[in-house]
């Protein structure tokens, strides 16, 4: 196709973003209009690429650096991983649009800022260079950062630098560990350094185990704090609770997934050594993630803190299905990282509106508000089952297909006690979310809070929320829509690994 | 012609509660037309597909048809598909029917509800949806999905007041924890149940039934495995079936409206455990301990139940206690028919098979009388509730004269549980002792179970009478001084209905229907129905056991004692129990004290270590954080003070520079040997 596809993907929302950055005044009433428009372009690019039958013919390519010592290009293309990474982001972005249709506080800013992430997020998705995927991670931080300061609440400067400099410093080891790579292999084929993915991740498989260890590690680091993994996870509630709820969708929804996404495509695709050579610490912080996440997720008496330890939690899940280092395992953990992104749309969405909707996130001041606003309790029950994996909704297949790789996995390690720890998050997760459900939908009406105030959801948010809702339950009916994607993916992937 | 049509079976519900949902309150009833109709084709298609495949060429063959769903890399293959054998049969009949008769009488039971009724139709269709399905999925984690959606709409049913409860903000605060409580415990098993399919796909490579339950297989697979797996997959069938100690749940959940409590806490949710065991008997007859287990489980719990209900005041408690009394029988009586079987597959010996037949058979067959007779007391007991407006039995009495429909009916229902002779229970529960004491014969173990079995016939009917004696006899107390009298035709029509069932589906028995549900084992297949039945001669096996007169015979003392106790007053229940001071009477009210346990394990566990968790999450790892954070401020602040600007300060600091340099070099050189 002649079409420049990919690059369309990053353009679009970055003109859009110009647009809407310069749409002060009186006419900033209209700039949700204008990022609605450009996100709906995205998104439609996004289902053209995803009905692509053959994704190599996008590739793209254009040079950029090209000297005798280093050659850097601006090039796309696009996968089984990506693909469904990229559709989640322009779906998320238009929902998010649509869902704040209300913001009154400087809209065309917020708007510049949601477009601004998406060609961050976009570029990330679809880089096929280190050098562009280093620089465009870099570029998600910064709108990402105005959005908690601007748009954040009380201790909004706190998140919104803490979220920067945690999240600015694991880049920085990751560049090194990018850098190191090159190096390693322009030394090996000698030449200039090239830091396109096709020439590292074929080459760097070759080097030696230490290397690949050693370099897994500053590697994994990087990746592993923007997931968040326990213990280096504590920017995320924090960011979590003072982000707008848009913030807050995008974050948890595709920003997280930069994390597991650079685990597969670097780590796994490059350092394939050094995965093994790393694989029992990989399940270990998998493992306290999860549990960790659960029974942090207990305590909260914040409606949407609870929610950030649960992504913790699930992106945990997504942690323990990489580490299997097998097909199923990255076949279901890229599957749960697509399904948890769809579903803590719908559980930031709820948990933000109860701030707008009911004046608190406080689950302790709430109660039986399912009487008062029985929209927003049914999809506040929808999102929560949904994440404590009910089957028939997406969140299931993603947890019984990690899980169950898991059991493979310690089944042929003789350690099927492991699987335990799997059994008690099931378990801590439902015990979390019917807890949460109880204290704020269920019991006695509130008399904590003025009750006269207290709205339903309003029509934009409920049509965002639908959205999600469908998804959640179109891919929890037929599971096989986003597997057929994944599937030739995690083949290559775990034909670098001794066991398939 | 209609079995090809088995998967609309589920689907109707499921269409059902789609309409209903999204535009239930524009309709009559809220919904409730939509969803008996769904119902009712339900039951209809059902009856059909029966006809169809028990005088069809492939009886008794199972007829199976399965869709590939999607694959788990490493050739682990899901499917969906139906499965319809005698046991598919049996279920989806008397589920649908009860079903339909439930959702009739629930216009009268639910008609003050007004706009909620929409809720409570959509979300009772969803639930017929996940029983039906679960009865006719082909496969075991289809057969999961379904049993999850059941749990939801448990959970979703037993809430149903759990806000804005007509009796105010205790009885709301009541019916949100009892939900909770369900799904969770619930959930224990499930989890554990789920551990099972993991083990089970990762040995057989799917989860159909048509190639598990093959011998061939099974053989292939390791036998060690299989245990574990099957051991776990009893774990569900504690928590959904509420068998001890996960049965605490049940007696809470009575905080739904009785209707939910007679279709899915009775006739129908509960009994999928039960089914699975019966469904998944190939695999757990591998191994003899397994039921072994399995029928300590129930008869503990058979004989644990009924203790509790002996001094309940709430006419839905009593009925509660009494299903899981009932449902260990039924599962004492699967265990002890898959331990027999378990040996005799073991030594060869067809005679222990053929026994483990009869037992498969004793536990469906009161599986089934048990949904009839249940559903009626559970629905009885619901329209004494509509018109007194209380469950308290203390409150009630002398409701005979007022509501005369209600009051045969439910006694037709509670002879039939204590087991008078003749009645449907008094056959399948008399097949229960048969094959418990028969399975005494290999193992003491079901010699004790068997006695246990026997005194809990006794309480039953003791206590079951005590509840129909307080209520309808005697003299007329607070409410029933208030009483509106007898409940509208909506709600009695069903009574009458299913009165009827519930005094003669016994008789089914004599007509082939231990054929049609029993599983054989022929060596090369495992085989449900097609056997030959023995027809009358359970009449005389029955009745020329003398232990059936014991049986017949502490029933009839249990009803007795109730009626000198309850009606006559010439015994006073207070001097058994010190006036309710005695321990055991403390005992037996506080539940054996399991909801405390439960409470503590969840309080001291889950939120103990929660907080735990929050504070090192907050404290240290946070702190940590903050601290490297600060101290890198602080040094530079710190540091930006040597920012004197005085070239004095500068030069000393050079100076004070070059002398540690200096003697850095010094000292270095003298290490180096240079000096």
């Amino acid at each position: 196709m002649d079409v420049p596809l990919l690059s369309l993907l990053v353009i679009i929302p970055l003109i859009g973003a110009v647009i809407t950055l310069f749409m002060g005044g009186e006419r900033q009433k209209y700039a949700k209009f204008v990022a609605l428009a450009f996100a709906a372009v995205t998104l439609v690019l996004a289902l053209v690429v995803l009905f692509t039958k053959d994704f190599s013919t996008l590739d793209e390519y254009y040079g950029w650096i090209d000297t005798a010592a280093m050659k850097m290009g601006i090039s796309f293309s696009v996968d089984g991983l990506s693909i469904l990474m990229v559709f989640l982001t322009s779906l998320l972005v238009l929902l998010v649009i649509i869902f704040s249709s209300a913001e009154s506080d400087r809209p065309n800013y917020f708007h510049t800022l949601v477009l601004a992430m998406e060609v961050g997020l976009m570029g990330v998705y679809l880089a096929s260079d280190y050098f562009l995927f280093y620089i465009m991670w870099e570029i998600t931080l910064i709108p990402m950062y105005f959005m908690i300061s601007w748009y954040g609440g009380p201790r909004r400067h706190y998140a919104a630098i803490k979220f920067l400099i945690y999240t600015h410093v694991a880049s920085l080891v990751m560049l090194i560990g990018i850098f190191a790579m090159g190096f390693e292999v322009a030394s090996m084929l000698g030449g200039p350094v090239d830091f396109s993915f096709d020439v590292i991740n074929d080459v760097m498989p070759m080097a030696s185990e230490t290397m690949q260890s050693l370099l897994f590690a500053l590697l994994f680091f990087g990746f592993a704090v923007k997931m968040p993994a326990v213990p280096f996870h504590t920017w995320l509630p924090d960011a979590h609770t003072e982000a707008p709820t848009g913030g807050s969708v995008l974050l948890a929804g595709v920003m997280l997934k930069m994390g597991s996404y650079g685990i597969i495509r670097v780590c796994l695709e490059a350092l394939p050594a050094g995965a093994e050579y790393w694989q029992w610490v990989i399940i270990t912080i998998a493992v306290v993630s999860i549990i960790y996440g659960a029974f942090a997720c207990i305590a909260q008496k914040d409606l949407k803190k609870m929610v950030a330890f649960s992504s913790i939690s699930h992106m945990g899940m997504v942690m323990l299905g990489i580490g299997v280092l097998n097909e199923a395992g990255v076949t279901f953990a890229i599957f749960q990282m697509f399904a948890h992104g769809l579903i803590t749309g719908i559980l930031f969405m709820v948990a933000g509106m109860a701030g707008h909707n009911f004046g608190t996130r406080e689950i302790p001041l709430l109660g039986g508000l399912a009487g008062k606003v029985p929209v927003y309790a049914t999809f506040m029950m929808i999102g929560f089952m949904a994440s404590l994996g009910l089957p028939g909704l997406v969140g299931f297949w993603g947890e019984f297909g990690v899980i169950f790789s898991f059991y493979e996995f310690i089944d042929a390690n003789n350690m099927i006690w492991m699987i335990v720890f799997c059994l008690l998050s099931l378990m801590l997760t439902a015990g979390y979310y019917l807890w949460a459900m109880q204290r704020t939908l269920f019991g006695p009406e509130t008399t904590k809070i003025d009750l006269s105030h207290v709205h339903d959801v309003s029509k934009t948010e409920f049509a965002a929320m639908a959205v999600l809702v469908a998804c959640v339950a179109f891919f929890g009916v037929w599971p096989d829509a986003a597997l057929n994607f994944i599937e030739p993916y995690a083949h290559g992937v775990a034909s670098l690994f001794g066991v398939i | 012609m209609f079995i090809e049509y088995t998967w609309l079976i589920p689907l109707l519900p499921m269409l059902c509660f789609l309409i209903i949902g999204f535009v239930g309150q524009k309709t009559p009833q809220k919904g409730g037309y939509i969803a008996i109709a769904g119902a009712a084709i339900s039951c209809i298609l059902a009856v059909l597909i029966s006809y169809e495949y028990l005088t069809g060429d492939a009886y008794p063959a199972a007829v199976t048809e399965s869709i590939h769903w999607f694959t788990i890399p490493g050739g682990f293959e899901i499917n969906v598909g139906y499965y319809v054998d005698g046991l598919t049969c049996m279920m989806m009949l008397f589920s649908s029917f009860i079903s339909t008769l439930i959702f009739v009488y629930s216009l009268g039971y639910m008609g003050e509800q007004g706009e909620r009724r929409k809720r409570y139709y959509a979300e009772v269709s969803l639930f017929l949806c996940g029983m039906l399905g679960l009865i006719v999925s082909s496969n075991f984690l289809v057969m999961f999905i379904f049993w999850e959606v059941m749990g939801l709409c448990s959970y979703l049913l037993i809430g149903f007041w759990s806000f804005r409860h007509d009796d105010g903000d205790e009885a709301s605060a009541n019916a949100a924890s009892a939900a909770k409580k369900a799904f969770l415990v619930t959930r224990l098993g499930d989890v554990c149940l789920m551990a099972g399919l993991f083990i089970l796909l990762g040995e057989f490579h799917n989860l159909d039934y048509a190639s598990m339950f093959d011998p061939a297989n099974i053989a292939a697979v390791d036998s060690d495995k299989i245990t574990i797996a099957m051991l776990l997959c009893f774990g569900g069938v504690i928590g959904k079936s509420a068998q001890f100690p996960l049965h605490d749940w049940l007696p809470d959940a009575m905080a739904g409206p009785t209707t939910v409590s007679s279709l899915i806490h009775a006739a129908t949710m509960v009994k999928a455990g039960v089914y699975l065991v019966a469904r998944g008997y190939p695999l757990f007859v591998q191994d003899a301990n397994v039921m072994l287990f399995v029928g300590i489980i129930g008869g503990v719990t058979a004989f644990i139940a009924a203790t509790m209900a002996l001094n309940n005041m709430n006419i839905k408690r009593v009925l509660a206690y009494s299903t899981i009394s009932q449902l260990g029988y039924m599962i004492l009586g699967l265990g002890a028919g898959g331990y027999l079987m378990a040996l005799g597959i073991q030594h060869g010996d067809a005679a222990l098979i053929a026994a483990g037949t009869a037992g498969m058979v004793a536990g469906c067959f009161h599986m089934m009388n048990h949904a009839f007779f249940k559903a009626l007391l559970f629905m009885c007991s619901g329209s004494v509730i509509h018109a007194c407006g209380t469950e308290d039995m203390r409150l009630m009495g002398g409701l005979r004269k007022h509501m005369p429909i209600t009051s045969i009916t439910m006694l037709l229902g509670s002879l039939s549980i204590a087991g008078f002779p003749l009645f449907s229970g008094f056959w399948s529960k008399d097949l229960v002792l048969d094959i418990a004491l028969e399975a005494g014969d290999e193992t003491v173990w079901f010699t004790v179970l068997w006695i246990l079995a026997v005194i809990t016939a006794f309480m039953t009917a003791f206590y079951m009478f005590r509840m129909w004696f307080m209520t309808f006899m005697g003299e007329e107390r607070e409410n029933a001084q208030h009483c509106h009298g007898e409940s509208p035709k909506s709600m009695t029509m069903p009574l009458v209905v299913l009165s009827v069932f519930a005094v003669a589906s016994g008789f089914l028995i004599m007509f082939g229907l231990d054929g049609i549900v029993g599983i054989e084992y022929t060596g090369a297949a495992f085989v449900v129905g097609g056997a030959e039945t023995e027809g009358f001669e359970y009449f005389s096996e029955l009745f020329t056991n003398p232990y059936t007169y014991l049986t017949i015979a502490l029933a009839l003392i249990g009803i007795g004692i109730a009626y000198l106790m309850y009606v006559k007053c010439s015994i006073n229940p207070g001097k058994f129990n010190k006036n309710g001071e005695s321990w055991l009477y403390k005992a037996l009210s506080n539940r054996w004290w399991f909801p405390q346990l439960y409470n503590q394990i969840s309080w001291k566990f889950g939120y103990g270590i929660a907080r735990g968790v929050d504070y090192v999450d907050r404290q240290i790892i946070d702190g940590t954080v903050n601290g490297l954070s600060g101290a890198v401020v602080g040094g530079g602040s710190t540091v930006s003070k040597m920012q004197t600007g005085h070239v004095q300060d500068y030069s000393s600091i050079v100076l004070l520079g070059i002398a540690v340099l200096s003697v850095v070099f010094l000292v270095i050189a003298m290490i180096t040997g240079g000096i």
